[in-house]
């Protein structure tokens, strides 16, 4: 049995549905990315297994104990929240002993604990100041601490980086992924950034409009999207209609140039309509190594990323991105030159029929 | 720098304004304090102020007032803080409603109110259908009358004492505190004690000190009532002598300014707020 299981759980506001058909089994230590943009419901769904919203339908089952109409102080999750939500008037050490206190430990206990987490989270001296005597990202460490202290058997972070700098952010990500790997925490995590998701996850859930679009590792979201929502979402996308000339041989044909892809059109006839999708890290130039289809194309665009350099290209009738990593001694085409680009059958992805 | 610093216009109007405002409220505060130490004639004195302080009826309907003034802001923080906190956690669409109510006794004079209170508890209240008397009117006995002033006042103070706390709460996110402490494992007693009222503190005490302020000064409900507070004194006070109330006046308006002066200190520093910055 999972350590956290959310069955079949439904969120409606008045006429709106928030979340629709949610299953999910979370197991013991993993760290699970709930993904999706603005207004999908991820927000909401972690709101349910907090407690702070209860489902219309549906169950939520902590260590094989039904919660679902459990409130919040009796669920045994702590939360991080987007704005971080210290106690204005306690100090660093206050706000982490806040949960022990309302446990009624002993006060040596914690003392004690409040200083392990304090160390965990590198500010062993910050103990007497207040929150506004912090930064952001000092501030959302000792919120993380102040969750942690309970040694809760679910951590819930409700996009705790959303409010932080873009360094910041960086660091405090892989700060939060070791402290969950050191603890080993079942840990739900809740954000519209799909690189934190890729990075610091066990498992990803990718959501789009109250419902799971796909859940998988990010190795499997990235590489084998499901739908084309997710194929779209995470990550550029090249994606454009193809004609089937033989789905026994694997062969599309896309502005008059044929193409081959290594699997997906099983069931699929001669001159059905589908959508294919080609992530621009896929392409290449042909003169550097033939695969096995090539493209005649125009430069259109280049632009510089820094690592990678981002190239638009025309193919037939469509623009396509194509990313190179940035080699100083490698000239680069200029705009309007005539080329050839490349692709794998493998990254020729087949995403639906359209009809 | 320096040439944003030549082309950096004076700004007259704006302290045009601004002198406009700081005189017309510095010049009758000062006119009442050289009136009220002139009460010897061709010297300055504290005569006034003495004999002001000497007549046992002034400590007698002051410390009157300031115990219903302490009541009545105990009350509101009673009533008004759970209501503002519930409204802004769980019944949004009902602040409109609320908010126009807190506006009422602006529109609404002192004496419909104080005509309705009388009209209303000069009756004894029964118990409905029968005769049995539950209650003698409010009006005929002295805790009587105080429980009405006390509501009187309430509902006067209202607008500031509502205002204020709801504004505080906003300034400190009530929702994402609350549901922070839940997360810890708090019950509404301990957010309500712990988390909510200390970070109110600012709110709670600019509320009280406006009330105190409307309660000291207050004469119609007082008068109408028969409650002996300072209003009715000071204004009784004013139809037989000249320097005396001024001294008082002066004297109630200084203490009112300490009471600023006080929450300035007590808060200082503490004024941060929950969330991003």
């Amino acid at each position: 049995m999972a350590f956290l299981e959310i069955n079949n759980i439904n969120k409606q506001f008045g006429k709106a549905v928030a979340v629709k058909d949610f299953n999910l089994q979370v197991d013991k230590g993993e760290f699970v990315s709930f993904l999706g943009p603005s207004g999908c419901g991820k927000t909401t769904t972690l709101r349910m297994v907090a407690g702070f919203e209860t489902p219309t339908n549906g169950n939520i089952v902590i260590e094989s104990k039904d919660v679902t109409n459990k409130p919040p102080n009796q669920r045994d999750v702590g939360m991080v929240f987007q704005a971080y939500a210290l106690f204005p008037n306690m100090t660093v050490a206050g706000n982490i002993g806040f949960g022990l206190k309302i446990a009624k430990k002993p006060a040596a206990d914690i003392h004690k604990r409040v200083a392990e987490m304090l160390d965990l989270i590198h500010m062993p001296d910050f103990g007497d100041r207040y929150p506004y005597q912090l930064s952001g990202g000092q501030q959302q460490r000792v919120a993380l601490a102040r969750a942690l202290a309970l040694s809760p058997a679910i951590l819930l972070l409700d996009e705790p980086l959303s409010a932080l700098d873009a360094k910041i952010r960086v660091t405090l990500r892989a700060e939060i992924r070791g402290i969950q790997r050191k603890l080993g925490i079942t840990t739900i995590y809740v954000t519209h950034d799909q690189e934190e998701a890729l990075s610091l996850s066990d498992r990803v859930v990718v959501m789009h409009d109250g419902k799971i679009e796909q859940v998988g590792t990010p190795f499997e979201i990235y590489n084998f999207p499901q739908t084309d929502f997710v194929a779209n979402f995470v990550g550029t996308l090249n994606a454009v209609n193809a004609e089937v000339v033989d789905p026994i041989s694997n062969t599309l044909r896309m502005d008059g140039f044929q193409l081959q892809t290594a699997g997906g059109l099983e069931g699929r006839l001669s001159g059905d309509q589908v959508m294919i999708a080609i992530r621009p890290e896929r392409l290449s130039f042909a003169a550097e190594e033939k695969k096995a289809n090539i493209l005649a194309c125009t430069i259109e665009n280049i632009t510089f990323l820094g690592s990678i350099v981002r190239i638009q290209v025309h193919i037939g009738n469509t623009n396509f991105y194509m990313d190179t990593f940035n080699n100083p001694f490698l000239e680069l085409p200029k705009i309007g030159d005539k080329s050839e680009v490349t692709c794998s059958r493998e990254a020729v992805l087949i995403l639906s029929t359209n009809k | 720098m320096n040439d944003s610093k030549q082309t950096r216009k004076f700004p007259f109007w704006s302290w045009f304004w601004f002198i406009i405002g700081v005189l017309y409220f510095i010049l009758p505060l000062y006119a009442t304090l050289d009136f009220s130490l002139r009460m010897e004639r061709g010297v300055l004195s504290f005569k006034a102020y003495e004999r002001a302080f000497s007549d046992p009826e002034f400590l007698r309907t002051f410390g009157y007032s300031v115990i219903l003034a302490l009541v009545t802001i105990i009350v509101s923080i009673l009533i008004t803080v759970p209501t503002a906190y519930w409204i802004r956690l769980r019944l949004p669409e009902a602040r409109r409603i609320v908010e126009f109510i807190t506006l009422l006794p602006f529109v609404i004079p002192a004496i419909i109110l104080v005509f309705g209170m009388i009209y209303v508890y000069s009756s004894p209240l029964k118990f409905p259908f029968t005769n049995i008397t539950l209650m003698q009117p409010l009006t005929t006995f002295t805790f009587g009358t105080d429980i009405l002033i006390v509501g009187g006042y309430m509902v006067l103070g209202l607008p500031y004492m509502y205002r204020s706390v709801d504004t505080g709460m906003r300034t400190v996110d009530v929702r994402t505190l609350t549901e922070a402490a839940q997360s810890l494992g708090a019950n509404w007693f301990t957010i309500i004690s712990s988390v909510i009222l200390p970070n109110l503190r600012t709110a709670l005490l600019s509320g009280a000190l406006l009330t105190f302020a409307i309660v000291v000064g207050e004469v119609i409900l007082a008068s109408f009532l028969g409650v002996p507070t300072f209003g009715p004194y000071l204004f009784l006070l004013g139809q037989h002598r000249a320097y005396e109330p001024a001294a008082l006046t002066f004297t109630t308006f200084l203490l009112t300014w300490a009471a600023m002066g006080i929450i300035q200190l007590v808060t200082g520093g503490q004024g941060q707020t929950a969330g991003a910055h």
